[in-house]
Order: structure tokens, then C-alpha cells, then sequence
């Protein structure tokens, strides 16, 4: 166990992490040229487009140090995004430790903070790692120094490299060996092996990552999930290379996989312990989690055609997507679907982008909703996601909705602005405080409902990305609610409704009219777009007809441009939802939601 | 699948390009280049060798030759005796019909009595001027180096040379332009009594200095109501002076429209000869290299000057043969599109071309299938669903 290291890279965007794990690979002979693709790790297009990592992934890299002797360091890729912060959280529960990768020219940003946060809770070692120094601004010492004050961290193990051209990485993988500690636990103990991650192989089914933290496992076991106790045979254990490489056991220390005949990834929960059937240890480990789905929406294809391929992507993404939930759904408006639940908005956009790039199927996401508690006149409760099954008004005692407790680091100076943001959010009890000077640390109780849509995006710009935001569901409380429809040339589209906050219902519904006026291309028609509670209309825009279409000359040479134009057209056409005789585009039914005012 | 969608016995056309104009206007997205930066000479001579080589043709000889069309760019950048000589030489190589249509492109300003005069004994007998405007203030605006007396002159010594079929061409919609200057700019047009007129809506295209203002926010163009105003005086206007609007921008006399360009609406047989010209035998669309100086040098090295050769399945073939012919106010000759498709307009749009002649987007008259006036005006959206 001596030689083992387990670390993570934790790092703000853009700061490298992905290029220093490609070089720590290649440095360590793991790939050849021939094999190596720009960041590995990343290996879903969608990650590779917004640089970011959204499933983790495991490489075991073998090291000869400059000690002689022989070492395996196992690196963790963790996700970056907030809505998976459960997962970063259990990735870096698999780590003794983790290089904090900071860019020379930009310095200490709101997610180093938060990642460092993080890791500190996981209670890893942590080296600072200073990237991209062949930069020309590049500026290491100030950002040394900025580690050493701000952070607090020891200056002496700081490490400087560029990731780009190699420069120092070999360094940082001596500081890997030198400064983190190895693994502890015991091989003898019974088995607690720590899930961190699950993936689908359409052979041999779900891989299961994860870290032995006691005791010892190996083909022919059976083990057994504590969260519940559903039994499995191991088929195999191993090691991740560059591809899966089967060994006799993984004992205590180790990182690696088991594949134990497992159906769906759903069935395997990061932060869940695995133990043996055998020979069970007496507790799981701590900080398990179930999965809570908090946003839900429904998701139509926009020709009714493609509803068996949905059907069949869904399953699929589901067996790599542990985190996500789909039944079936249907709409006077849409059609059939499904109605879908996610861990946040960032998983729902995901979803999205790979159903249509995946799979190419185009499709309408309803407004997301949260789940609200409905106490009826008759004493039963009901659990709604969806603003389709509404309670009769009349019939509603009192209403609830879910908050969560937002925790916002920024710089002390956009204190004001964010402050208003949680207001206006309908935010309560707020807090905050200075974990180092300059820096304040934000909390605010704020109605999930009003954080689902772009309260993320909202925070970035106006913290100008120095804003970190991190959530936790907090309790349900007394809410009142009504349902927003919205009526095209008079025909309600239910896929548009939504439950809104009574105090704000106007004026939401003023803005979905104002929204859709924006995003409903101009036809050859009026459409009167209306927003209305119960039978009143409270809202109420116009999209005048439009009344010139026209390609003003077209001769021989012109016919080919001209057809694929139209043809580009017709292609547009194709991913709008027909309602009434109005065609609707696929964005206007998220449109409605996002803001624009502030 | 038979590959004969165009009758062996349905005559064709030949387009030859002259890329050159004394300067580029600001509004022009043609592939037309300013004279003085090319050998020109040398343009002609390849532009010959091109006619010559391609005469040859199994495709082309087996056609009859009903139309000839020299546009630009200014093809009168050239001298009549040039230009005379490339018509004479297409006219003894290619099996032309017995009374052609020969038309030549000019501006206003780049024409005199020696050229006209030379056309004329080369057999053109149809002469296109880009007036664009007959108000001062816009013809600047669009970069037009010649002047509202320039455009009154150039028809006059037409007549004078002799030309019986003049077509103008006016644009609308122009920046700062109103109703009132456009009725004006047609009333003078009309003053020259032509026998037909080709009335563009300026469109801002990619490219183009016009295109660079906008993006800047520096081109105030007239609103969508007043264009849809223009476009309604500008009918009225025509038809009461005995124009009849035979395609969404041509209005001609009757008898005076223009064959050349029918025969593209119908999706029929053509030869493009030039830079940036575009041939249409067979299934194919052979397009040439648009450069001059590349088209030059493939040509003097006997290499064919062709850039790109898009081949079209029947339907697609069908799909745009009804689309363009829809541009036509006379609409698609439905029983002509069966006979040379095998494919009937009622079964393959179906419920699509039902509601459309139900919602009277669409109309049959006769054997015909047509926009109707409600239609004209948006025609995009119609054919973008027919396409």
C-alpha cells in the first residue's frame, strides 16, 4: 500500500485540469502518440464543446520515481458543475489527495475556492499546482504568494508547470509521491469498498468504480449494496488503464473496478458502500445520499414519428445516467412523451444536447417545474412536478414548496448586487460572513422554483464569473400557487403552463407573453399570445402577420443557392411544434422561464 | 429511374458571363469584379476557346438553340465588334432556332452608338439596361456611376440604334427611398415606354458594402409596410399602363417576356459559358470556377473550367422545378411537370398542397397550379414547404 497514491485534480474552468491529466498520462507511457487524443478524459462531445467533465473517469498511471522504487497513482477526474457537487464530493472521498491546479495569468477564482472547499471537507493533502506559465502573462509569484496569503496553504509545496508543453509536470509527479500520504485502511478488516462512479459497457454491463477502503474483493465474491441490499456475484475486478485490466484482487488502498453482472447503472449509487456477503462489515461509510431528482420537465419529440426512437434513447441514456428519471407523459398540445426528472438544470440541458446529438432526435422540453406539496380540503396531500395536474382551486387547503439553502462565495464587492438577486428571488434569511479578507461567504434561503432556471447564469454575469454557488434542499414550506396558462390565437398550450407564485403571477405571465413574442417567428397570420389564471386573462401580447417573404430574383445561376435556402427554411420549420396552425419554436417553451430583466 | 426529364426536342439556352464592371456597387453580390484589375483581352479569348470546346458537347448538339443571354457584370465593356464577334461565333458552332432571342446586359453609361450598332448587326434584338433608379440622391447612394440623364439617354440611342424589345431594370426598397420617389422613378420609366421591366427589391446580400452598413446599423432601408405598399402602387401602376406581371420581379408587355428567363423558371436545358456560370444538362448543374483570372488559365491550359457539378435525384429534380416555376405568376404547367416526371403534384404533396389551396395560398387554374396575390408577396413560405 506503500506505493499507492490517489489523487484528484480540482481546478476553476479553464485552468488546465483536463491538459495536465492528458500529460500526466502520456508521461507515464500509458498511451502512445499515435493513441493520444487531446484530453483524454473528456470524452463525451458535449464535455469536449463546453470543456467540461460531466461523467467522471479513473486512470491508474504506473510511476518509476526518482526514488527507484515503483509506484501506482491513481487519478480521479471529478465533475464540475454544481448540480453534481454530490458526486465531486464522493469522487474526492476516493483521494488522500489533490493537486489544486491555478492559472498563472488569472490566479485564485470563485471555483478554486470551492473546489478547495471541498476537498478540505474530504480532508485530502493538497498541492498547489501553478499551469499555463509559458504564458506571456503568466505572473507565478503573484499567484504564489496569493496561495500562501489567501489560501493559506504551505508555499513550499507549490508547483509550477505548463500543462501545454510539459514543462514541470515531472515534477509534480514527484510532489504526488513525496507530499501525499498513502492510502490507509486494512486488508484484513471486512469489506468497505466506497462507490464513486458507475459506468455502462453494453458487454459486460454496469463497471462499477470505486475505492477499497478495508478488506479485500475479488471474482467469484459476493457482495452485497448497503443502501440496499441487493446481492451480486463479482464477475471480475481489475484496474482502469487505457482500458479495463483485469486483476486477482483489489485490496484495501486501491482504486479500481467490479463488474459484477449489475443490469443498470441506476442500480449502483455513487457514495454507497459494498461490502461482502460473507463477511459484512458492521457500517456503511458515512455521508450516502439517495438521489434526488429536484427539476422535472417533459420531453416530446417534435414529430410525433420519433416517439418509439425516444422511447429507446432514453433507456439508453439511462443506463449511463444513474441520476436520471423518465415516464410516460401526455399532452393535448405535444402529444406523448415522457415526463423526466433531473438533478438540476445543468443535467437537464445535458439530457438534451445528447438526445439530439446522440441521437438526433429533435425535441420540446416543457417549462421545468419542482415538486410542490398540495394539501386538499379532504386532508390527503399530493406530490405535483407537473402544472398538468393541478388541484381543482377550489379544492386546495394550502399549498408548499420546496427551498434550499444557496451558499454563494464571491469577492466582497458584488455583496450588493447578489444581495438584490436573492431578493428579488424571493429570498429569506440571509447570512454571510468573511472566511478570509475580501472574500464573503453568502448563504440565503431561496424557493428552489425561483433557482432552477438561470439564477446560476444570473449570479455568473453579475459576479462576472467570480461567483461560486453551491445548494442543499432545505425543507418545504407554505407557498401559494396558481397556474399560469398560456393561450395561442385561443388555444391553451398545456405544454406552456406552469405554477408560479400567486404575488407573482402578473407579472410572469407578462413576461412569457413578452418572451414569446420574441421567440415565435412572425406568420403569415395575427397570433394573439395570451397569459390567463383560471378563466382570466392577465396578460396579453400580439404577433403582427408577416407580410413579406420573398426572394426578390432568381435566374440560372441562382437555383441552387436559392433551393437550399429554402430548404435551410423548411429544415427550421421542421423543428418547430405545430399548435393550432401556429408554429412554435422548440426554444420559446424554455424561453418562457428564463428572464431578462436585471 | 429515366434519366430524360427534358425532351431531346425541347430546345435550350446559352448564358455567356462577362465578370467586369467599371466598379463594384455597393449593393451588387453578383460575381462581377472591377474591369481594370484583369486581363480582359485574354478574357475573351478564353471565353471563345470555351465556346468552341463545349459546341462539341454530345448533349449540345443534339439541341436546338432558342435563346442567347450576355450578361454581366457590363458585358459592354466590350466594344460591339467584340461582342459581335462572340455571338457570331456561338451562332455558327451551336444549331440556334430560326428567330433566337439574343440579349445583351448594359449600363447606362457604358453604351454609345458604335457598340448599340454593332449588337445590333450581330442579331441582338433585346437590350437590358440597369437603370435602378431614376432618382439622383439613390442612384449615388447604390454607387451607380452614371446619372438619371445618362439612364434617359442610353434608351434613346437604343431606340435610335434600332432595338424594339428594351427591358430596364429598377430597384425598391432602397435606403431612404419612399413611396412617392419610387412612383416617380416608374413614371420616367414608363415615359421611355419599354417593353418590359425587371423590379427588384433591394435584398441586402452577405459580402457586399450594403451588408457591412447594416451590420454596422448605417443602412435605414424603408419598413415592411411601406415596401408592401410599393409593391401594391407598383402592380396597380404597371397593369393600368398595359404590363402584365408574368413573374414575382418581370413585368412585360404581352408577347415581350422574356424566353431566356422562362427557361429557367421551367428548370429547362441551358449552357453557362464563363466565370461563375452555371450549365444545366441533363441532371446536372455543372457551375464554373467564378474567379476570371483561374477561369483564364484552366481554359488556356484545355483543362475544363468546371468548380463543382451538383447531381439531383428525380424528386429533388421535381421538388425544384415546381418551386421555381411557382415564381411564375402563370404558375407550374402541371400536365408538362407529370410528362417529364412521371410524378403527379396532387399525389406526391398530398395533404400539404390541399391546404395550402385551402387556406388560398395556393390555386389551380386550369392545368396550372399558382400562388395567389395573397401568396405572391410570401411565396418563401410556401415554397420552403414544397421544396
Amino acid at each position: 500500500m506503500k506505493n499507492i497514491r490517489n489523487f484528484s485534480i480540482i481546478a476553476h474552468i479553464d485552468h488546465g485540469k483536463s491538459t495536465l491529466a492528458d500529460r500526466l498520462i502520456q508521461i507515464c507511457n500509458m498511451v502512445s502518440d499515435r493513441q493520444f487524443k487531446d484530453q483524454i478524459l473528456d470524452n463525451m462531445d458535449i464535455e469536449r464543446e463546453r470543456g467540461i467533465t460531466i461523467k467522471s473517469q479513473t486512470f491508474c498511471l504506473p510511476y518509476k520515481a526518482k526514488d527507484g522504487k515503483e509506484y501506482i497513482l491513481n487519478l480521479v477526474d471529478t465533475p464540475g458543475h454544481v448540480d453534481f457537487s454530490y458526486e465531486v464530493a464522493r469522487a474526492l472521498d476516493s483521494c488522500e489527495g489533490a493537486l489544486l491546479l491555478i492559472d498563472a495569468s488569472q490566479g485564485i477564482e470563485a471555483q478554486t475556492l470551492a473546489n478547495l472547499f471541498l476537498a478540505m471537507e474530504s480532508d485530502l493533502e493538497i498541492i498547489p499546482v501553478i499551469n499555463k506559465i509559458d504564458l506571456p502573462s503568466a505572473d507565478p509569484e503573484a499567484v504564489a504568494l496569493q496561495i500562501e496569503e489567501d489560501l493559506g496553504l504551505d508555499g513550499e509545496l507549490i508547483q509550477q508547470c505548463s500543462a501545454k508543453t510539459g514543462e514541470g509536470v515531472d515534477n509534480i509527479l514527484e510532489a504526488i509521491v513525496r507530499y501525499l500520504p498513502e492510502p490507509e485502511g486494512d486488508p484484513q478488516e471486512p469489506l468497505q469498498a466506497l462507490i464513486f462512479d458507475a459506468n455502462y459497457d453494453s458487454f459486460r454491463g454496469t463497471v462499477i468504480s470505486c475505492r477499497i477502503v478495508n478488506g479485500r474483493v475479488k471474482a467469484g465474491d459476493t457482495i452485497v449494496f448497503m443502501s440496499n441490499q441487493a446481492e451480486y456475484r463479482v464477475e471480475e475486478v481489475g484496474i482502469f488503464r487505457l482500458t479495463r485490466e483485469p486483476v486477482k484482487e483489489l485490496q484495501a488502498g486501491e482504486i479500481g473496478y467490479i463488474l459484477a453482472g449489475v443490469k443498470t447503472v441506476s442500480d449502483t449509487r455513487a457514495g454507497d458502500t459494498i461490502t461482502l456477503k460473507q463477511n459484512p462489515c458492521s457500517i456503511a461509510l458515512p455521508d450516502f445520499k439517495p438521489i434526488q431528482q429536484v427539476v422535472f420537465s417533459s420531453i416530446y419529440p417534435i414529430s410525433t414519428d420519433d416517439y418509439e426512437d425516444l422511447t429507446a434513447a432514453l433507456e439508453k441514456l439511462k443506463l449511463n445516467d444513474a441520476s436520471l428519471t423518465f415516464q410516460k407523459d401526455s399532452s393535448s398540445a405535444l402529444g406523448f412523451g415522457f415526463r423526466c426528472g433531473f438533478l438540476g438544470l445543468l443535467h437537464l440541458e445535458v439530457v438534451q444536447e445528447r438526445l439530439e446529438r446522440e441521437f438526433d432526435i429533435p425535441i420540446i422540453l416543457t417549462v421545468p417545474s419542482v415538486v410542490y406539496h398540495f394539501y386538499l380540503q379532504d386532508g390527503t396531500m399530493k406530490k405535483i412536478d407537473n402544472p398538468a395536474y393541478f388541484p381543482d382551486p377550489a379544492g386546495i387547503d394550502r399549498t408548499e414548496e420546496p427551498f434550499i439553502k444557496a451558499t454563494i462565495h464571491m469577492p466582497e464587492r458584488y455583496m450588493g448586487s447578489v444581495m438584490n438577486l436573492c431578493m428579488e428571488r424571493r429570498g429569506e434569511n440571509t447570512n454571510y460572513h468573511y472566511p478570509m479578507p475580501g472574500r464573503i461567504e453568502f448563504t440565503c434561503e431561496l424557493p428552489l422554483a425561483e433557482v432552477i432556471y438561470d439564477f446560476y447564469d444570473k449570479l455568473k454575469s453579475i459576479t462576472q464569473g467570480y461567483g461560486s454557488f453551491d445548494y442543499e434542499l432545505q425543507d418545504y414550506r407554505p407557498s401559494d400557487l396558481v397556474k399560469l396558462d398560456i393561450l395561442v390565437n385561443g388555444e391553451r398550450v398545456d405544454a406552456l403552463s406552469q405554477l408560479v407564485h400567486r404575488a407573482n403571477s402578473r407579472a410572469r405571465g407578462l413576461h412569457a407573453c413578452e418572451r414569446l413574442k420574441e421567440e415565435i417567428p412572425r406568420q403569415m397570420f395575427k397570433i394573439a399570445i395570451q397569459g390567463a389564471i383560471g378563466g382570466t386573462i392577465i396578460s396579453r401580447t400580439t404577433i403582427s402577420a408577416l407580410r413579406k417573404d420573398v426572394t426578390a430574383k432568381c435566374y440560372g445561376g441562382d437555383i441552387s443557392r436559392k433551393r437550399k435556402l429554402l430548404e435551410k427554411q423548411k429544415a427550421g420549420k421542421k423543428r418547430m411544434k405545430t399548435v393550432g396552425n401556429v408554429d412554435i419554436p422548440q426554444k420559446a417553451f424554455l424561453a418562457v422561464l428564463k428572464s431578462d430583466q436585471g | 429511374m429515366k434519366p430524360d426529364l427534358d425532351p431531346a426536342e425541347r430546345p435550350g439556352s446559352i448564358y455567356i458571363h462577362i465578370p467586369f464592371c467599371q466598379n463594384k456597387c455597393a449593393y451588387c453580390a453578383f460575381n462581377s469584379y472591377p474591369a481594370h484589375h484583369f486581363d480582359i483581352n485574354g478574357y475573351l479569348a478564353a471565353l471563345e476557346k470555351e465556346i468552341d470546346a463545349m459546341s462539341a458537347h454530345l448533349l449540345i448538339r443534339q439541341k436546338k438553340i432558342f435563346s442567347l443571354f450576355i450578361g454581366g457584370g457590363t458585358p459592354t465593356i466590350y466594344s460591339g465588334r467584340q461582342l459581335g464577334r462572340l455571338i457570331r461565333s456561338c451562332r455558327k458552332l451551336y444549331h440556334f432556332t430560326d428567330r433566337p432571342e439574343i440579349s445583351v446586359e448594359t449600363n447606362p453609361n457604358q453604351i454609345d452608338m458604335k457598340t448599340l450598332i454593332g449588337l445590333k448587326e450581330a442579331g441582338v434584338n433585346r437590350l437590358s439596361i440597369g437603370i435602378q433608379s431614376f432618382a439622383a440622391p439613390l442612384l449615388k447612394r447604390l454607387s451607380r456611376t452614371h446619372t438619371v440623364e445618362d439612364g434617359l439617354k442610353a434608351i434613346k440611342l437604343a431606340r435610335n440604334a434600332g432595338f424594339d424589345n428594351i427591358n430596364l431594370d429598377l430597384m425598391y426598397g432602397l435606403p431612404g427611398q419612399n413611396v412617392e420617389d419610387w412612383r416617380q422613378t416608374l413614371e420616367t420609366a414608363l415615359t421611355t415606354s419599354p417593353e418590359h421591366l425587371a423590379i427588384y427589391e433591394l435584398m441586402v446580400e452577405k459580402n457586399t458594402a450594403f451588408a457591412n452598413l447594416a451590420a454596422a446599423n448605417k443602412l435605414e432601408l424603408p419598413n415592411e409596410d411601406t415596401i408592401v405598399h410599393m409593391e401594391k402602387m407598383t402592380l396597380q401602376f404597371l397593369q393600368s399602363a398595359g404590363f402584365i406581371r408574368y413573374e414575382i420581379a418581370n413585368y412585360a408587355r404581352p408577347g415581350y417576356e422574356c424566353e431566356h428567363n422562362i427557361n429557367y423558371w421551367t428548370n429547362g436545358t441551358y449552357l453557362g459559358l464563363g466565370a461563375g456560370a452555371v450549365s444545366c444538362l441533363n441532371n446536372m448543374r455543372i457551375t464554373n470556377v467564378s474567379d476570371p483570372d483561374q477561369y483564364r488559365l484552366l481554359i488556356t491550359n484545355d483543362k475544363p473550367p468546371f468548380a463543382g457539378v451538383e447531381c439531383l435525384c428525380r424528386d429533388a429534380r421535381f421538388r425544384e422545378t415546381v418551386i421555381m416555376g411557382l415564381r411564375m405568376t402563370g404558375g407550374v404547367d402541371m400536365t408538362d411537370i407529370e410528362s417529364r416526371f412521371n410524378l403527379t403534384l396532387s399525389d406526391y404533396y398530398g395533404s400539404i398542397l390541399q391546404n395550402f389551396i385551402a387556406r388560398n395560398l395556393l390555386e389551380i387554374s386550369g392545368d396550372h397550379l399558382r400562388l395567389t396575390e395573397r401568396s405572391l408577396p410570401v411565396a418563401n413560405q410556401i415554397l420552403s414547404e414544397l421544396v
